[in-house]
């Protein structure tokens, strides 16, 4: 720890005193392990606005794998991460960065909506993302497609690790981008539906979990409007597991053990009686105990 | 040559079941291919119904241990009161993420049953798992760790199952590693789970291969 | 690419974003926006870039405030040049900075690196160097502004159809004292030169093999 320790207060950003000693721990074990990484399809869109006659919104889509090497480390993890409550982010890249570079960013937004005393805008989250993301150049590996509609309008803004950012109608980013792009090229008009553009979200994202091995189990979607958002969580569930014809429980017993060590949690107290300032009780009830909960 | 993640070897699963969770780790702690000892407990309890494992490198478990022991207790000072399973995953988390740059070698499995309360009653039994830098995920179902987490996987996706009872979901966790760590070479020699419920903790050495 | 005329600039670029062989985005606005009369145009890395091109922005907000007035294009300049020659280990950033000022119009190159180089006409990025000799060619003193659009489009569409890092649309900007106006050219209406037709139409029907 740093020269500050939790007694005197917090020492605020990252700690690097193990930097040294893991990096000759890797030259002499190689390689270090490798981190959870979202291998991931992201996708975002603008719809409404023109003459469509609906308002302008954005819908976010993402999917719900996380892994680890060619493990998955998570079957139905959440990378539609919340910023404001007109505001969402998509993460790819990093699991760990992505999840606390939207948290610090939500914060900061929260912090500065309280000091301006209005809601901040979807490029003032951009431009606080880029900067942190630019200061660690690369190394924090998140790479954001971030959505919100705000007192201008509706944005989406594409955010890479190295704190590049885009501005576009749509977009994909992660492993599945390539898959989920061709859907959008294809199919993308200017000022579709609310429903059309669910519809095209959850599409693109499909084609991600079927078609990229990163990506994969459910389809989250996230719909921004003037209005608030709206969070549909596992909107589609195309690869559910089935159901176990058979149950493989053991018989109690299967397992040998050497040695049992019980805790238990209910204390018990005697309630010892006296003759005190009040009247004599009734000795019988004393003499058995009482079992009161912990 | 491994990485400082195979260098001592061990493993650590939690799992689900009802109204109860449990926790299980082996005890072997080695120096690559050379086992060392057999009394190498990984999992520690921070409170009654809440306790984490620590699979990883040997040196840094000490370190996290310590580290985690004193924020615990500055909570517990501070709070006046016992610290939640899930704020405990995000005090692990958080002390894992500072050191992005340099993590310590160590994946988490945090099994806990919250206290039940007023507002919720009936609280769910909560198991939660990081990488090393921080990451969570908070499983339905079991969480693994360690380096039999491949086999981990395997065993505990086959034999886990919805609303074990405390006795069965002993079983169930026991075999799950057991049979997992037999075919880990850098796992095993003696495991010890812990099954909780909201009225008593069993802690169990289990009789295990020791090649 | 930047181009002076009489009474003002016109700049341009393609619209193509790399990463590897993946086109992240083909309809970017290089143009990059810094202050009412003045913009830039980016190459080498877009992180880099941006964040240069913000950071000039932010001088060029507090320049007018403490001035009263708008920087002149030479300062603006020097500000990028100051932050790329600084930190030139850390930055991969070629910039052309173009706009009107009192002086009328001015371009000003500067390269990877630092340095700055005031000239009638610049093109930088992976494309230029294809067709610096049609610049040399072709470029005249003396153009008017819809000479000069003209040369930046068809300069624009050579480098485009040669170089596999540049592609897209064309974006352009015509900078005077009284406006700054934007000119678009979709793909599908780029300008066309010589593309063989006249070889290949007489070349005999490729026979189409069929493994």
């Amino acid at each position: 720890m740093a020269s500050k320790g939790p007694v005197e207060g917090p020492s605020i950003g990252f700690d690097f005193s193990n930097y040294a000693r893991n990096q000759y721990l890797g030259q002499t074990m190689g390689g270090l392990p490798k981190a959870t990484s979202t291998g991931t399809t992201i996708v975002g869109m603008k719809f409404g606005g023109g003459d469509s006659g609906e308002e302008e919104g954005i819908v976010l889509g993402a999917d719900t794998r996380a892994t680890a090497g060619s493990i998955v480390a998570d079957k139905n993890c959440e990378k539609i991460h919340y910023l404001t409550p007109n505001m969402r982010c998509c993460g790819a890249g990093t699991a760990a960065d992505t999840e606390f570079v939207t948290n610090l960013i939500s914060s900061n937004l929260e912090l500065h909506a309280l000091s301006q005393g209005k809601p901040a805008r979807v490029v003032t989250a951009m431009t606080m993302l880029k900067q942190y993301l630019f200061r660690y150049q690369g190394h924090v590996g998140a790479y954001l497609v971030l959505g919100g509609v705000d007192s201008t309008g509706a944005h989406l803004f594409a955010v890479q690790a190295h704190g590049s950012t885009d501005k576009l109608p749509y977009m994909t980013l992660g492993s599945g981008s390539l898959a989920a792009m061709a859907m959008f090229e294809s199919s993308f008009k200017q000022n579709m539906k609310r429903e059309e553009a669910i519809a095209l979200v959850a599409r693109a994202i499909r084609a991600g979990v079927f078609n990229d091995l990163g990506s994969g189990s459910n389809v989250d979607v996230a719909v921004i409007t003037k209005a608030g958002t709206e969070m549909l969580r596992n909107y589609e569930m195309p690869n559910e597991r089935g159901v176990k014809s058979r149950n493989y429980k053991f018989r109690r017993g299967t397992t040998a053990w050497t040695k049992e060590d019980v805790r238990n949690l209910l204390v018990s107290e005697e309630v010892a009686v006296t003759a005190g300032a009040g009247k004599l009780q009734d000795t019988t009830e004393a003499s058995q105990g009482m079992e009161v909960d912990a | 040559m491994g990485s400082p993640m195979e260098y001592n070897g061990g493993s650590v699963v939690a799992m689900v079941g009802k109204d109860c969770v449990a926790i299980a780790t082996d005890l072997r702690l080695g120096q690559q291919s050379i086992g060392v000892a057999y009394n190498f407990d990984k999992v520690v309890a921070v409170n009654d119904k809440l306790y984490y494992g620590l699979p990883g490198l040997a040196t840094d478990v000490y370190s996290l241990r310590e580290h985690l022991r004193f924020r615990v207790n500055m909570y517990r000072m501070k709070e006046e009161r016992e610290i939640t399973p899930k704020t405990f995953t995000h005090l692990v988390s958080s002390s894992l993420y500072e050191k992005r740059f340099g993590p310590w070698f160590i994946e988490p499995v945090v099994a806990g049953l919250p206290q039940p309360t007023e507002l919720d009653p009936h609280p769910k039994p909560f198991i939660s798992t990081m990488d090393t830098i921080g990451c969570i995920t908070t499983p339905k179902d079991f969480a693994v760790a360690g380096t039999a987490a491949d086999k981990l996987y395997g065993a505990a996706e086959g034999l886990w199952e919805p609303d074990l009872e405390p006795d069965d979901l002993f079983e169930t966790i026991s075999q799950t590693l057991l049979n997992a760590v037999d075919r880990d070479c850098l796992s095993g020699w003696g495991a010890i789970v812990h099954v909780i419920t909201q009225d008593k903790v069993v802690t169990r050495r289990l009789r295990s291969r020791m090649d | 690419m930047a181009v002076q005329f009489d009474g003002g600039v016109v700049i341009g670029a393609d619209s193509r974003t790399t990463t590897g062989a993946y086109i992240a985005n083909r309809v970017t606005d290089k143009l990059t926006h810094i202050h009412d009369r003045i913009y830039c145009c980016r190459s080498g890395s877009a992180a880099d870039t941006q964040a240069v091109a913000d950071a000039v922005h932010q001088h060029c907000q507090v320049y007018t405030a403490v001035y009263g007035g708008p920087p002149p294009v030479a300062t603006v300049a020097a500000m990028f040049e100051k932050l790329c020659y600084e930190n030139k280990d850390q930055l991969t950033a070629g910039i052309i900075v173009a706009g009107w000022d009192e002086e009328g119009g001015g371009v000003f190159n500067i390269p990877v690196g630092g340095g700055i180089f005031q000239q009638p006409w610049a093109i930088g990025g992976s494309g230029s160097t294809y067709v610096y000799g049609y610049c040399d060619a072709t470029y005249k003193e003396g153009w008017n502004e819809a000479e000069t659009v003209e040369f930046v489009r068809n300069t624009l569409a050579l480098a485009m159809s040669r170089d596999g890092s540049s592609g897209g649309t064309i974006r352009m900007c015509v900078i005077t004292k009284d406006k700054v106006e934007r000119h678009f050219v979709p793909g599908n209406k780029l300008p066309r030169f010589w593309e063989g037709k006249e070889v290949l139409a007489q070349a005999p029907k490729p026979s189409i093999a069929v493994a």
